[in-house]
């Protein structure tokens, strides 16, 4: 039993070691896996496949739902849309991606940083002999002496805009070498490390914005302010302050089509205006975060004011005319009013009832209610008159319509993306770290006079590398040649030393 | 033996081409000299169009003449024909932008003309600065073909609705022309390393048939109508646009028969794919002669659904499944299918060009080497572009819509086509990407911006109604 029991435990203390070993080693295995090149290069692959998908199926978001289901079968619509490819733009697993994603350039980066954070933060400035062999390109000249040379070198360096520096090192016979290095634009080695932070600084962006964001819709008529916006999932949202719109319009080019539309806002907060604005497409209104845009413009099929002259229907009396509202009542009259009841932009008859069928201001008519005190009674009066409906006649007063003023609505695009602050400066980010990455090149240059152990003469070794654009590099590479040779043709009398660095066992 | 031969005859047929050339644009400025009297008025868009095409003609054939013969003395010649073409492509640029007040980016007509213009540049900038002198073979034609269909489609100075009245746009439109103009030109040199890799002809056989075929189906697949008829949207003459039923639903006429034709020629652009499959499979090289005449044949049957899709499109009245009446269309109405059927000729035309001058291409080519450097340099460049391109457009559609991405098709093949040549700087730089795999991913790369730029509009719907 005892047996039994040490033996249990003995095996369940092994278990317990293997199992971290095998975490440990599980732990190590993912990290390579997710910062690897190859886990990268799938998903951006499957982020391609899922995005195409996304714009090849019908997306509910941009469709209408009858327009849905008159592309798919009932059955491959339920299908879709239990995939969730009706919407991949917005569903989990499509964040998902794009997490895993953000999860491998950040793992890729900091994987490879160190690296190149020592190679930028440490840099090779005494090449070693199997350094010299192997280096492209590469060029010998003869030298009289050693200073001489570095000297030829170190001006030619100069004349090419670099800052030169003398550096020391101590060989294992204690025997100290000088050399020549000079380098320029060393943070073309980082700019990598700057394009994928600002993608991931996008990716932070657009994900507060899907969380904390939202995009709506508001719409005015000319006078009227509200709170209230329409979001686009149907929802309305309750603003801390109102919105006004005091004036709207449109103007048109000279065939009609339109050219512009503002609208006059006031923000209020509290029974105050606290900002005002006139905008126009393109150029919103942002107050609290809350942007206003203007997206469309239109008559909203109510009236703003009807004018209209009234002329007794027995003849005696003046004419007068009357500016109306709907809703409105006027005296025409000691005892005789004017209601504007009702109003139709596009109407139609049927059965003795007038319908409406259209805001457009296409067919307009207008419903007068004439109340007279001595009559004791109401008379409808259609504009224009309508035979079956009402009889105009039979009023006190006759109408005529001269004048009608439409009332606009302005539609405004409503959005609050807190998000966006992230996204245009990584956007601006990319842009610089891009510019490096492409446009930046890190060049180096390494000047060593080297005796020959045999023959006793001195010759400069002269060699250079380049992140990228190598071809251009060899051409600046044989200029700084050419001058070299140039500098060495006549012997310096002076020569200055410049900085002198000391670098140990590089 | 061969290439001695063509050296012993360049000095005659040089001096004859130049001449030819030299004569017929004489002639073509004489004409249009004539014609400028008549209507006294020098400095207008078209005459200035016509221009640039006779410069940007005579230019097309001696670049072809070198391409073919490979006489050197072709190319100064043709160069200065760029050059002048260049100028008066300019000149027209700027007029118009004076005429309409904002930068001339906002149709189909005026993107041609700034991509148009692009190509020219960056020809002169290969030849001159990369020495790459035969790449204005393949650039040339495209800008000639370019200036047609400028001349076919709409001239009117069209005002711009309120949501396109931004600087935002003209910022994004030429970054769009400048970055897929980089990459039409990464493509090409891709296509010239992998003739210089001693890719084997059948592959660009393949390749040629399976991109007509492509051309052919989109068309057929979305066009195609009941009895062999062929849609295409409605024309209005007099207001020069396309006809809409309602707001973003366009009229479609049908014309009779042309679909058949279409499918016809679809069935002959596919057929040397099929006989290339078949010589593959069963080994057999006698097939890939078979290929190369079905080649041949689908030029010719290319070039008259060509001819007929010009004559029935820009004239005549034609019945609408949706509306009542007859209705005219015109080839401004179809710009996409119209450049697609050219675009087939003229991708059959370079296959044909490879097959009987392969041997010299070797020579005239620059090296592999080089054109392999070349072709990422040129994607080196057009990827900043590209992503410039987006910055700019979600910067406009911020301003304009209030949401910086809304995944509309246009913006997502955007960012596909971002993501594809991020893919290849990534194996190219990480990976040591060269040669053959590099050139195959830029080609690649090129065909994702071809359906983001033709595709989405033309297949699928979105916000981008306007280009």
């Amino acid at each position: 039993m005892a047996c039994l029991a040490w033996d249990l435990h003995f095996s369940l203390g092994e278990l317990g070691y293997n199992m971290t070993v095998n975490l440990r080693a599980l732990a190590h295995k993912t990290w390579r896996t997710i910062a690897s090149i190859q886990s990268g290069v799938v998903l951006l692959i499957l982020v391609v496949i899922l995005s195409a998908v996304g714009t090849i199926v019908l997306q509910r978001p941009t469709t209408e739902p009858d327009e849905m289901q008159s592309a798919y079968s009932p059955h491959v619509l339920r299908i879709l849309d239990a995939v969730g490819l009706t919407d991949v733009f917005h569903s989990w697993w499509f964040l998902g991606v794009v997490l895993l994603v953000s999860l491998c350039i950040t793992a890729a980066s900091i994987d490879r940083f160190p690296n190149s954070w020592r190679y930028f933060s440490r840099p090779y400035k005494y090449p070693d002999e199997s350094f010299r062999r192997a280096s492209h390109p590469q060029k010998s000249l003869a030298i009289a002496d050693e200073e001489s040379g570095l000297v030829a070198a170190e001006r030619a360096l100069h004349s090419l805009g670099f800052k030169p520096e003398r550096v020391v090192r101590e060989d294992h016979l204690r025997e100290d070498h000088f050399g020549i290095f000079a380098e320029r634009h060393r943070i073309s080695e980082l700019a990598v490390y700057i394009v994928h932070a600002s993608l991931l600084l996008i990716f932070f962006g657009t994900v507060v914005d899907g969380i904390w964001g939202w995009r709506g819709y508001l719409s005015l008529n000319e006078g009227q302010s509200s709170n209230i916006v329409e979001l686009h999932d149907g929802s309305t949202r309750t603003l801390p302050f109102a919105i006004r719109c005091d004036a709207a319009g449109q103007e048109n080019y000279k065939d009609g089509t339109p050219k512009k539309w503002w609208s006059k806002l006031a923000v209020v907060e509290d029974g105050r205006d606290v900002q005002k604005k006139e905008i126009v497409v393109n150029d919103p209104l942002l107050y609290n975060g809350v942007r206003f845009y203007q997206s469309s413009y239109g008559p909203n099929g109510k009236v703003d004011k009807f004018v209209l002259v009234a002329t007794p229907s027995n003849g005696s009396g003046e004419k007068q005319e009357v500016g109306l509202a709907v809703n409105d009542t006027v005296s025409l009259d000691a005892d005789t009013t004017v209601r504007f009841a009702e109003f139709f932009p596009d109407y139609a008859v049927r059965d003795g009832q007038v319908y409406r069928k259209s805001n457009q201001l296409e067919n307009p008519a207008a419903h007068l209610v004439v109340t007279s005190k001595r009559a004791g009674k109401d008379f409808d009066v259609w504009l224009p008159a309508m035979d079956g409906v009402a009889d105009n006649s039979l009023a006190p007063y006759q109408f005529q319509a001269t004048d009608l003023k439409m009332g606009h609505f302005t539609g405004l695009q409503v959005s609050h993306e807190p998000g966006q602050w992230g996204v245009w400066s990584g956007v601006v980010l990319m842009g610089i770290g891009l510019a490096f990455v492409f446009y930046v090149v890190h060049m180096r240059f390494w000047v060593v006079p080297v005796r020959d152990p045999k023959t006793g003469k001195n010759s400069l070794w002269i060699g250079g590398t380049a992140n990228r654009n190598r071809d251009a590099f060899e051409q600046r590479f044989n200029d700084l040649v050419e001058l070299v040779e140039e500098e060495l043709k006549p012997i310096p009398k002076t020569f200055t030393r410049t900085r002198v660095a000391t670098v140990s066992g590089n | 033996m061969a290439r001695v031969k063509v050296e012993q005859q360049q000095p005659a047929t040089g001096v004859t081409l130049i001449v030819l050339v030299g004569l017929a644009i004489a002639f073509l400025l004489f004409m249009a000299f004539l014609n400028v009297v008549k209507s006294g008025n020098l400095l207008n868009e078209t005459n200035l169009l016509f221009a640039a095409l006779i410069f940007y003609s005579g230019a097309g054939a001696l670049y072809l003449g070198f391409g073919i013969t490979g006489t050197e003395s072709y190319v100064k010649f043709a160069s200065l024909a760029t050059g002048l073409g260049l100028i008066a492509n300019t000149a027209a640029i700027a007029h118009r932008w004076y005429e309409a007040g904002h930068a001339p980016f906002s149709s189909v007509y005026e993107m041609l003309l700034s991509f148009v213009w692009t190509l020219a540049v960056l020809t002169l900038v290969a030849e001159k600065k990369y020495g790459v002198k035969v790449i204005g073979t393949v650039t040339m034609p495209v800008a000639i073909v370019g200036v047609v269909l400028m001349q076919l489609l709409r001239t009117d100075v069209h005002p711009l609705v309120p949501a396109l009245q931004s600087t935002w746009l003209h910022v994004h439109v030429t970054l769009a022309m400048l970055a897929y103009a980089a990459c039409a030109l990464s493509f090409a040199l891709a296509a010239m390393f992998l003739i210089q890799d001693n890719v084997k002809t059948e592959t660009f056989l393949a390749a040629t048939s399976a991109s007509t075929l492509a051309i052919y189906a989109s068309v057929v697949l979305t066009r195609f109508e009941k009895w062999g008829g062929l849609s295409l949207v409605a024309w209005n003459p007099e207001q020069k646009s396309e006809v809409f039923l309602s707001r973003g639903v366009r009229l479609f006429v049908t014309i009779p028969d042309l679909g058949w034709l279409m499918t016809l020629t679809l069935l002959v652009v596919a057929s040397p794919l099929v006989f290339y499959g078949l010589a593959r499979w069963k080994h057999n090289d006698s097939f890939l002669t078979l290929a190369n005449r079905a080649v041949f044949l689908s030029i010719l049957l290319q070039v008259m659904t060509l001819v007929m899709f010009l004559l029935r499109a820009s004239d005549g009245r034609y019945p609408s499944l949706d509306a009542d009446g007859l209705f005219p269309t015109s080839l401004a109405a179809s710009p996409f299918i119209l450049s697609g059927l050219v675009g087939g000729v003229f991708i059959s035309l370079l296959y044909l060009l490879l097959v009987w001058r392969r041997p010299d291409l070797g020579r005239l080519l620059p090296s592999a080497d080089n054109l392999d450097r070349i072709t990422y340099k040129t994607i080196c460049l057009a990827f900043p572009l590209l992503t410039l391109m987006i910055a700019s457009g979600a910067y406009w559609a911020n301003q304009t819509w209030g949401s910086y991405w809304s995944w509309d098709p246009k913006e997502t093949w955007a960012a596909i086509t971002w993501l594809v040549y991020a893919l290849y700087l990534h194996m190219r730089i990480t990976r040591g990407w060269r040669g053959r795999r590099a050139a195959y991913f830029a080609i690649g790369g090129f065909a994702v911006v071809m359906f983001t730029f033709f595709g989405v509009t033309y297949l699928l719907p979105g916000l981008h109604a306007y280009a």
